[in-house]
């Protein structure tokens, strides 16, 4: 029965986009018809959205140009850089954001990138690991000179089977504890670092919680660990 | 005269103790009474903020911020809610702009003075303590006033505020101002200027300009070793472009720069800073303006990601933001001032007395929610 009510709602609905209001209106149940017209402004924002989606990301582009231009330009001349110094080490340039990095020569990146007079970036002001999906995991660093105070941001993506990354916590030393974090929330591996444990949860805990398929263990010690909800009830 | 060695020992300060300001535990190698190396273990206060955020729409993050730090939740707001109007491009009205301002400003003011009452007890100045958190409770009544709370606001909402001002409000505030200008000589009378205070900071745990770079250390600490680095002045958000303020610097009044006592006394010196910041906001304080003008119906930012930092009474507060266009953040990382300064500790607290230690730790102003979030 339910899927001759959703039939006749989603003939309805097209009705509706039509302009045809009567229809709707006309029905008698009261459940079905504000079924139907709720159906049918889901449909009519999805359609809105739809349209708007392109116009808004290009301006949501135009503005993050506007607003960063000179980080822009400062991204384009690192890379300029990197490719020069450090060739093959670049993944796909023209990122207005970012620069996308390969993990083999990050140390020695790194140690430019702080030594290098014209860029002098002496605080890595935040480390962060994320789960992009498709088996690959991403460390983003935010770097900041205080010198030249401007601002860039790296990411190098690493695949989960072989998740390590070389460590630049000789280099900042702040790098220490956010890549313990990092390592601790989502399993990155960071070669060369002399302490890598885990900062935040205990040393025995299974698992690594911010990876999107993270499964809570059952027992800690015999304490059962309560599971995460699903969504917000 | 020769270094008498004695014997090594471990000593295990927390989690349960007074001085280390919430449930953390340091672990300490002494040389008889000399400190080789302080091991900080963190995670005793973890509530899986970020884990949560996941899970929960972009509204509701909100009231997690104010529990990372506790004593500074009108500044968490802030940094949230400005990085995600960054990300969604929204404008929000001048009224707005300017009481979330003053708000953050009373709420700078209320921080430092626990965090120096606090630092005071440490070292066992109990007096000060007290003056202080009398009149930070004042600041509470400010807010309670406002919006009903007292510690956990949630106050700022991206787009608005959850509550417009009450009436009287204002003239609440100038009073209170009035009130507190000349305490501050007060609290420079009983700790700035006390014999035992400067003995026990004066040159105790130097924290030179570069290694506070290296350790991301920021705000307060980061200026009393004397860089001059303020988010609201280097990389003003909101409207504090506009205002005329100093940002105070460590010189190394008692002692030598980035020593204890130039953490203590810059806080000093900004809440003089935030009161300026106050009275401008105050008087060119819109009449007009809807707190709810600009809240979106649904929060769906755009694909995209957005670092966002702004000034909290402990140092640089920056959210990293993914978001996968649905209503619910695909990653929400906090970067907390009180964990990169807490980093530091083990650098500049070896070699010093085990006393001293807890000096440094106190000066150094963190707050375990913060931390471990």
């Amino acid at each position: 029965m339910s899927t001759d009510q959703d039939k006749l709602i989603a003939e309805l609905v097209e009705k509706g986009l039509t302009g045809d209001m009567e229809s709707i209106n006309s029905i008698e149940d009261r459940v079905l018809r504000s079924k139907a017209k709720a159906a049918l402004a889901k449909a009519k924002r999805a359609a809105k959205s739809q349209e708007t989606a392109d116009p808004q990301k290009k301006k949501s582009e135009e503005k993050s140009s506007d607003d960063f231009s000179s980080s822009v330009n400062l991204n384009e001349r690192i890379e300029n850089m990197i490719n020069e110094k450090f060739p093959g080490s670049l993944v796909n340039k023209n990122t207005e954001t970012h620069i996308q990095l390969k993990p083999d020569q990050w140390f020695d990146i790194a140690t430019w990138l702080k030594s290098e007079s014209s860029l002098s970036f002496d605080s890595l002001q935040c480390q962060t690991g994320i789960d992009v999906g498709d088996n690959i995991l991403e460390a983003r660093y935010n770097f900041h000179s205080m010198k030249h105070k401007h601002y860039t941001e790296i990411r190098i993506a690493v695949p989960r089977q072989e998740a390590t990354i070389p460590s630049v916590e000789q280099i900042w030393r702040i790098a220490d504890w956010f890549e313990r974090e990092t390592y601790d929330m989502l399993g990155i591996e960071f070669s060369g670092h002399r302490d890598l444990r885990r900062i935040l949860l205990p040393d025995d805990w299974e698992g690594w919680p911010l990876r999107k398929d993270y499964q809570v263990q059952e027992t800690y010690h015999g304490i059962v660990v309560p599971k995460m909800k699903e969504g917000w009830e | 005269m020769g270094v008498v060695h004695g014997e090594e020992m471990v000593l295990n300060i927390g989690p349960q103790h007074p001085a280390t300001h919430g449930v953390l535990r340091l672990q300490v190698r002494t040389d008889g009474e000399v400190v080789s190396e302080v091991t900080p273990y963190l995670g005793y206060l973890h509530r899986c903020f970020e884990k949560h955020c996941e899970n929960v729409t972009y509204e509701q993050v909100i009231p997690f911020t104010d529990r990372c730090d506790y004593l500074a939740s009108m500044t968490n707001n802030f940094g949230y809610v400005v990085a995600m109007e960054d990300l969604m491009d929204i404008k929000v009205n001048e009224r707005v702009e300017h009481i979330r301002v003053i708000m953050a400003e009373l709420q700078r003011i209320a921080s430092h003075l626990l965090g120096l009452g606090a630092f005071g007890l440490d070292i066992g100045a109990f007096t000060p303590f007290l003056h202080m958190l009398r009149d930070r409770e004042r600041i509470l009544d400010l807010f309670e006033m406002t919006c009903g709370a007292r510690l956990l606001y949630n106050y700022m909402w991206v787009g608005g505020l959850s509550h417009d001002l009450p009436v009287g409000f204002v003239e609440s505030t100038y009073r209170f101002l009035d009130y507190f200008e000349p305490k501050i000589d007060e609290f420079v009378n009983l700790l700035v200027h006390n014999k035992i205070f400067v003995e026990r900071t004066a040159d105790v745990g130097r924290l030179p300009q570069d290694v506070a770079i290296s350790y991301g250390v920021s705000g307060p600490n980061l200026r009393a070793s004397g860089q001059k680095w303020d988010l609201r002045k280097d990389d003003p958000y909101s409207i504090y472009d506009r205002f005329e303020f100093d940002i105070p610097v460590g010189e190394g009044g008692k002692g030598s720069v980035g020593d204890c006592w130039d953490r203590f006394y810059v806080r000093v010196l900004e809440m003089k800073e935030s009161i300026k910041i106050l009275r401008q906001a105050l008087s060119s304080l819109p009449k007009e303006g809807d707190v709810y003008q600009s809240l979106p119906k649904k929060i769906r930012p755009p694909i995209g990601s957005i670092y966002k930092r702004t000034e909290s009474p402990r140092g640089d507060l920056g959210y990293y933001i993914e978001s996968d266009g649905t209503n619910i953040p695909y990653r929400l990382k906090m970067r907390s001032p009180a964990f990169t300064a807490l980093s530091v500790i083990d650098e500049i607290a070896a070699g010093w007395l085990l006393s001293d230690v807890l000096a440094i730790l106190g000066s150094l102003d963190i707050v375990l929610g913060e931390i471990d979030r």
